[in-house]
């Protein structure tokens, strides 16, 4: 296919699952504007949804199987210098990997979630288009076309974000979309000043400085790298522009939250080892003020979130703080900057997007059956929902970082990473904090699991198998979510499968680490 | 001798005596009469400028030919007879821009009264400026202001008498330093003649004599002049004299009275002491200060006025700052941009008093500034004619205003001391003319509504309505959009008439 | 092309606008297409000469020996005179049906027909003096514009807008004196004008009168502390706001900044004096003040008034830079700006036009109902706000690429002023692209049951405007090239 291989191939999923996104939030939107009584899609919808997703991602892993080579694409240029340009690396194909595959789970998923949730139709169009979006961020080949994509990302993730329309919602989304503006902002003062410094902006292992140029400037370009850490870092739930996580996944609906903690917060991730490996290189910032600031304030985020998450009672708001306090875990590798500590960090992008999302998917179930968001309203749920809270206690012990699970992994090659590096104070620090945090992780987490299998003597439902568990609910509850909560009990359905296969899938990879250990040590030598 | 060059002693004589022969006319008889001597006059006048620039050189006229130091000398420039030319066109049109409200206002029996007084009037402005000889000058200086208070209190209203007695008051004290510093001149030189009084003077100078008694001279000649053409803070007599006396009263005070003293210390300025002289005394720096001053504190306190023909008195105080500013500014180039203001100022200002009153007389003769309301559209070529002022005031280009403000500023350049203050006051001062001007075109175009029209019996005058305003009311339009437009042969005549004072 | 026809574009509106009240039209139909053919000939002529600019001057008037009237379209006057001559038409057809509600169409179109010669006289003068008769001719055309609801509101605005445009020509009045005395021509020359050995100790009072200046021609292009007029003037009908107070009337107040700071003064003179250092961080200033006024504000159009002086600063600052990139900045800004803010307030004119709806709280779920009208205003938004592949992400790119390279550290500020600003920008757009598509789930759509989007007259406008922000965000290089030709040709003298 010459077509393909000219680098085509690589538009073929973002524009095909680009499309009928926007085909469906046209649709919707033409469907309100019309004001036909058209029921939202239904059965055809998520045949159509299930059927571009699963291609999509086919295509996805067409494009990135090793065997097809580096692919690159020159779109066409947004400036006399800078083009709109894709190119396959080997870290894009771990991050459109890890997006496809959390993307379909959480997408079929949904097919159920959100049948209550209403407007399927543009919460799907939104999901389709944001994943071509994302897609395109992943291939992106130099950093204006990664920013072209990342705002758009930020755009687009909004609507997802305040589906259901409340006041909270909306406000939750306005404050995620400016938060995540002011960090594009901040980067974007840094893009201009490397645009300035650089020889290209296209990613190139080891960065592109200009060092002639920069002789003098350092100073200059010291903050503007600065400014784009804490800016994409807004996106990475980094400390001080992480409170929008909070707001905004206890507002979104589940299969959104999920994306959202799992891949949108990676996409800050993503550009900022763009940014750091491809384009000022790691030389620059090693030893200077900008790496101790970055590592202060990952390993402030990494406590603050933690202790956060720890006095949270809401569910997905404890799960919102893990996660600002996970993603910072993975920035810290990055900023010791040495290989084996971006080892760890890769490793923790792959094994946190599956587990949070098994975390948030989960949290899913227990509020679509319960109608309950605090954490101490679970007890006894085990007994209704045992594959669920199973799902859940597997991810919650791979996040903590008991061996064998997934987090160990990642955990032990942070730690020996930070161990590794030559940062004074922070070789120690960083252990000790990443181990307190782990902690405060179990702490957080497993109370709900605790309280859901032994709810304990004066809490104990009175025996008589699920439907009893229904029958409180439908007691504290309003009556028709919580009867669909009873009839669904207990059934197998498409959520539980999704989260079932997500979970087999993140426990295997941590049970079996051993290829992509490999593939995210080779990723780091490059860069190094 | 040509014949022409009796012309300006014969107007001066045919102004003094037509003045008494209005005496035993009526009314209507004294007004055909003033207006054809103003025509006769002016048409002299011309015919004497071009004379002057015919031959280039100024000639010295005397009466009966007594040689100096006994007779009494006339003597006539480029400048003089462009002067005397330019006042009997402002006069013409402000005396018929103005003949209804004196049919209205003034008595019937007095009405010949008034035609006296603007006979007398310029009699003595065509003395003041045509004459060669100090204390002629002083003569005249009195009469014209016993016939300007004539012309305040003719409207015989409370108002009118105050503001006559302050006029007069005022101006006397005026006239009084004028004459202490005549006498110190004559009794420093021995010379009332102003050419021979310069020869004595620069000998003065140069020996270094009498530095100080010529100095004081200087002062009280400048102030008593400055105190009669209401340089700020002397200006406390006319928005009273302006603003409450019949509309050609007002618009020949603000536009020519004024402007004769002016040019009169123009006159001594340059034919009396020397302008070298001058320069290096100290005077033209208060005279600056107080320019302005008066160009700020002018449009201040017109900005406050609600009635609208103090309004535009008050502005007439900052213009006059103006003048004085350029004489501060003490080069030639101040000197031909505030002569050209004296020009560009009279025909505006003449223009927007009888602009004014078209504008109340469709508002029901309110001067109240909110009575104003959509004025523009009752009374469409007083509100055209009203803009056009207010834009030639402000500045704007096209109209006399900006090309008198382009001259000051560019004058201001030739004097390194003064030329941020200059520019930075004429800033301002546009601005704060642009606040009360344009507030009120913005005002007379603002719809009112038709109930208030109708409580308030405002009524709609048309152009026929009343010919002779409207007439005088285009001229004037005209002459300020050729005073903007074709500014150059006008200051061409000022730089050449300066050229011969010197 | 004739330097004729130069005359012929500049007053053929002025003469055809003052016809406008005087013929006897039957019917309405027929004055729009009168004017509308005025507009298009006009626009018509102006590209054929900025395609075939004439090589010499036309004299027009004289009022002294020095002081003239003349017109010249040079490369920088072209860029001016394309932006007007292209959204000019469009405008005005926007105008037909707009202004169907607002009454007075005669005495409007007059002046709005007017008002494009005189801004053509702006972007063709051949001089400083020129220039500053047709600015302070600008005031007085735009005035009975303003002023045209004649409520109590539009008297004031229209008074504070009177007072601040004539209060800054008398500064900018300074400037010109000290070019026709300093200056070996009063024609804008490439690199100024300047006698350097005349000028000998007066550099440091030069400098001052330069700041007069710039902050006397800025006042048009609303540069703080000189922006209260223009929010107050959005009482004018939406066509007014949108064409002049975003584009015409402002731009040639930037216009004019740089016709003095690059062809009277000369920035090779300016460049690194404190002088402009003062005027840019005024600019810098005013990028972050207009942005969080008009975040605190709630009226719809004073919203994006507010969002114009910000933007109209950007301008500003770009020219402050003196580079050879900051003013490509300056000018593809001056450009795009031109295009979004334009397209933004006629969308708000739209709204109000339908239903009367001023205020942003009151647009909730609008965006359902008229729906043509919001997607274009959900672009608009992105594109001011920045978002790369429209319009508004080239100017800032440009811009930024100016402030990076001029290596002075206020400029950087500005950078970063710049990108407050953005989000700022973010933030006031999209709270109201919000507000109108989610509405919220209590929001009752049978309240607004009634309401559509205008007709094709409204929405044609919208729609090419829509279609250049893409065409430019998306590519961007013809106008970079045009622009750095006209640039080099600022420079080369």
């Amino acid at each position: 296919m010459k077509w393909f291989a000219e680098g085509f191939g690589l538009l073929m999923p973002i524009v095909l699952s680009g499309a009928a996104g926007i085909w469906l939030v046209c649709s919707s939107f033409l469907e309100h504007v019309r004001g036909s009584k058209e029921p939202y899609g239904g059965r055809k919808l998520h045949v159509l949804v299930g059927v571009v997703l699963a291609s999509a991602v086919i295509l996805t892993f067409a494009v990135i199987w090793p065997k097809a080579g580096e692919q690159s694409l020159i779109l066409f240029y947004l400036m006399d210098d800078i083009p709109v340009f894709f190119h396959v690396d080997a870290l894009g194909r771990l991050f459109a990997a890890v997006t496809s595959v959390i993307w379909l789970a959480a997408g079929f998923y949904a097919f159920q979630y959100m049948k209550r949730e209403g407007e399927e139709k543009r919460f799907f169009g939104f999901y389709l288009l944001l994943y071509g979006i994302l897609l395109a961020l992943d291939f992106a080949g130099n950093l204006v076309t990664l920013y072209f994509f990342y705002e758009l990302m930020t755009l687009c993730a909004t609507p997802l974000i305040l589906h259901n329309g409340s006041k909270a919602a909306i406000m939750a989304a306005l404050k995620y979309l400016f938060y995540s503006m002011c960090g594009a902002y901040c980067a974007l003062f840094g893009i201009y000043v490397l645009y300035q410094y650089c020889d290209t902006l296209a990613f190139t292992a080891g960065g592109t400085l200009n060092q002639a140029l920069a002789a003098g400037n350092s100073g200059l370009l010291q903050i503007a790298v600065f400014l784009m850490l804490i800016g994409f870092g807004a996106k990475a739930g980094m400390f001080p522009l992480h409170s929008w996580l909070t707001a905004a996944h206890p507002a979104a609906p589940s299969p959104a939250s999920a994306v959202l903690s799992a891949i949108i917060v990676k996409g800050g991730v993503l550009a900022v080892i763009r940014t750091v490996y491809n384009i000022v290189g790691p030389d620059f910032i090693r030893g200077t003020w900008v790496q101790t600031a970055w590592m202060s304030l990952t390993l402030l985020t990494v406590f603050m979130g933690s202790m956060l998450a720890y006095r949270e009672k809401g569910l997905k708001k404890r799960l919102a703080y893990s996660t600002i306090s996970q993603v910072s875990y993975i920035l810290f590798g990055l900023s010791l900057l040495v290989p084996t500590g971006m080892t760890g960090a890769l490793l923790h992008v792959v094994f946190h997007a599956g587990v949070k999302c098994v975390l948030f998917l989960a949290a899913g179930i227990f509020i679509f059956r319960t109608g309950k968001t605090r954490v101490d309203e679970y007890a006894g749920i085990g007994k209704s929902m045992k594959v669920s809270l199973w799902c859940y206690t597997f991810a919650s012990l791979a996040l903590i970082g008991i061996p064998p699970f997934s987090g160990f992994i990642s955990k032990w090659y942070l730690a020996q990473g930070a161990l590794q590096s030559d940062t004074g104070i922070f070789r120690i620090a960083g252990p000790v904090v990443l181990l307190l945090s782990a902690l405060l992780t179990a702490g957080y987490l497993l109370p709900v699991t605790i309280k859901g299998f032994l709810p304990g003597e004066g809490r104990m439902p009175e025996k008589g198998g699920d439907g009893d568990v229904g029958a409180e609910i439908q007691g504290c509850n309003s009556g028709a979510e919580a009867a669909a909560g009873a009839d669904a009990a207990g059934k197998p359905d498409m959520m539980s499968a999704a989260l079932l296969v997500l979970t087999i899938l993140t426990v295997l990879i941590g049970l079996f680490p051993e290829p992509l250990v490999q593939y995210a040590a080779e990723i780091a030598a490059a860069v190094m | 001798m040509a014949f022409v060059q009796n012309f300006p002693f014969i107007s001066i004589l045919l102004s003094l005596f037509a003045g008494p022969i209005s005496s035993v006319l009526n009314g209507k008889w004294a007004k055909r009469l003033n207006l054809f001597v103003i025509t006769v006059i002016g048409g002299m006048s011309a015919a004497v400028l071009s004379f002057v620039l015919g031959t280039g050189q100024e000639y010295v006229y005397t009466m009966g030919h007594f040689p100096a130091p006994w007779g009494n000398e006339i003597r006539v420039g480029i400048l003089e007879a462009a002067m005397a030319l330019f006042f009997c066109i402002i006069m013409f049109l402000c005396v018929i821009g103005g003949v209804l409200e004196r049919e209205l206002e003034i008595e019937e029996s007095k009405q010949n009264l008034y035609y006296i007084m603007v006979n007398l009037l310029l009699c003595s402005l065509l003395a003041l400026i045509y004459t060669n000889d100090l204390f002629t000058a002083y003569v005249f200086v009195e009469i014209n202001t016993i016939s300007a208070c004539g012309l305040i209190m003719i409207r015989q209203t409370g108002r009118t008498f105050e503001a006559a007695v302050r006029y007069m008051i005022m101006s006397l004290l005026g006239s009084g330093l004028l004459l202490l510093g005549i006498c110190f001149l004559y009794s420093l030189t021995g010379h009332l003649l102003m050419s021979n009084i310069k020869e004595q003077a620069a000998l003065l100078q140069a020996s270094g004599e009498y530095h100080i008694p010529l100095l004081v001279a200087i002062c009280l000649m400048s102030v008593g002049i400055a105190i009669k053409s209401a340089l700020y803070p002397f200006h406390t007599w006319l928005p009273d004299a302006y603003g409450y006396s019949t509309l050609s009263s007002a618009a020949i005070l603000s536009s020519l009275v004024s402007k004769g003293y002016i040019f009169l210390l123009v006159k001594i300025f340059y034919r009396v002491i020397g302008f070298d002289i001058i320069r290096e005394s100290k005077v033209i720096n208060v005279l600056f200060v107080f320019g302005v001053a008066g160009m700020i504190m002018g449009s201040v306190n017109a900005i406050k006025e609600n009635d609208i023909n103090r309004m535009i008195a008050y502005s007439s105080v900052a213009q006059i700052g103006y003048i004085y500013m350029g004489f501060g500014l003490g080069t030639t180039s101040g000197m031909i941009a505030s002569i050209y203001h004296i020009v560009s100022h009279a025909a505006t200002k003449s223009l927007l008093f009888v602009a004014a009153s078209g504008i109340t007389d469709a508002s029901a003769k309110s001067k109240n500034f909110f009575d104003l309301t959509g004025a523009g559209y009752r009374n469409k070529l007083a509100g055209v004619a009203f803009t056009v002022g207010s834009l030639s005031m402000v500045g704007f280009p096209m109209f006399s205003g900006f090309i008198s403000k382009l001259l000051f500023a560019q004058a201001a350049m030739e004097n390194r001391h003064k030329i941020m203050i200059t520019m930075i006051a004429l800033a301002i001062s546009v601005i704060l003319n642009a606040v009360y001007f344009m507030k009120t075109v913005i005002r007379i175009y603002t719809p009112e509504k038709k109930t208030v029209v109708v409580d308030k019996g405002f009524e709609e005058i048309s152009f026929w309505e009343q010919p002779a305003k409207s007439f005088a009311l285009v001229c004037f339009i005209a002459l300020n959009v050729f005073l903007g437009l074709f500014s150059e042969p006008v200051i061409g005549l000022i730089e050449r008439g300066l050229e011969m004072f010197a | 092309m004739n330097a004729y026809m130069m005359v012929i574009a500049v007053l053929l509106p002025m003469a055809g606008g003052v016809l406008i009240p005087l013929l006897p039209f039957r019917k309405r139909n027929v004055m729009a297409f009168y004017i509308e053919m005025l507009v298009l000939i006009t626009s018509a002529l102006t590209f054929g000469l900025i395609m075939n600019p004439p090589s010499d001057a036309f004299v027009l008037f004289r009022f002294t020996g020095q002081l003239s009237i003349s017109l010249k379209l040079d490369a920088a006057g072209s860029v001016f005179a394309v932006i007007l001559a292209f959204l000019w038409p469009f405008a005005t057809l926007y105008s037909f049906e707009y202004m169907k509600h607002e009454g007075r169409e005669r005495v409007f179109f007059m002046f709005y027909t007017l008002t494009y010669g005189v801004t053509l006289g702006i972007a063709m003068a051949e001089d400083i003096v020129t220039m500053y008769f047709f600015y302070e001719m600008l005031t007085m055309v735009t005035l009975p514009l303003v002023l045209h609801t004649l409520t109590r509101e539009a008297v004031l605005a229209s008074r504070t807008y009177l007072y601040y445009s004539l209060g800054g020509a008398a500064f900018a009045f300074i400037g010109m004196i000290f070019i026709l005395i300093y200056g070996s021509t009063s024609n804008f020359t490439p690199g100024g004008v300047l006698d350097m050995a005349a000028l000998g100790e007066k550099a440091n009072l030069l400098l001052f009168v330069y700041v007069l200046c710039f902050c006397g021609f800025s006042v048009k292009a609303a540069m703080c502390p000189f922006c209260a007029w223009l929010p107050k003037a959005g009482v004018a009908p939406t066509p007014v706001t949108a064409l002049l107070h975003a584009v015409a009337v402002v731009k040639a107040g930037a216009f004019a900044t740089m016709r003095i700071t690059y062809f009277s003064f000369g920035a090779d003179f300016l460049r690194g004096t404190w002088a402009q250092e003062l005027v840019m961080a005024l600019t810098v200033f005013t990028i972050v003040f207009g942005c969080s006024r008009a975040l605190k504000e709630t009226h719809f159009k004073r919203r994006l008034a507010w969002s114009t002086v910000s933007n109209l600063s950007y301008i500003l600052f770009g020219i402050t830079m003196m580079t050879p990139l900051g003013l490509i900045g300056a000018f593809s800004h001056m450009i795009c700006h031109a295009v979004m803010k334009i397209c933004s307030f006629f969308c708000a004119g739209a709204v109000i036009y339908k239903t009367g709806r001023t205020y942003i709280h009151e647009l909730d779920g609008l965006g359902r109902k008229m729906p043509k009208v919001f997607v274009i205003f959900v672009v608009a938004s992105l594109a001011l706000m920045g978002v790369p592949g429209l319009c508004g992400f080239v100017s800032k790119w440009n811009l930024a690429k100016g402030a990076v390279a001029s290596g002075n550290p206020l400029a950087y500020a500005g950078l970063g002023a710049i990108l407050i600003s953005a989000l700022l920008t973010a933030i006031y757009m999209l709270t109201i692209v919000v507000r109108a598509f989610f509405p919220g789930k209590e929001f009752d759509y049978g309240t607004i049951a009634d309401i559509k989007d205008p007709n094709w007259v409204m929405l044609l406008p919208l729609c090419v405007f829509v279609v250049v922000m893409f065409v430019i965000g998306l590519h961007p290089q013809f106008l970079t090239e045009a622009l750095e030709q006209v640039v080099s040709a600022v420079f080369q003298g």
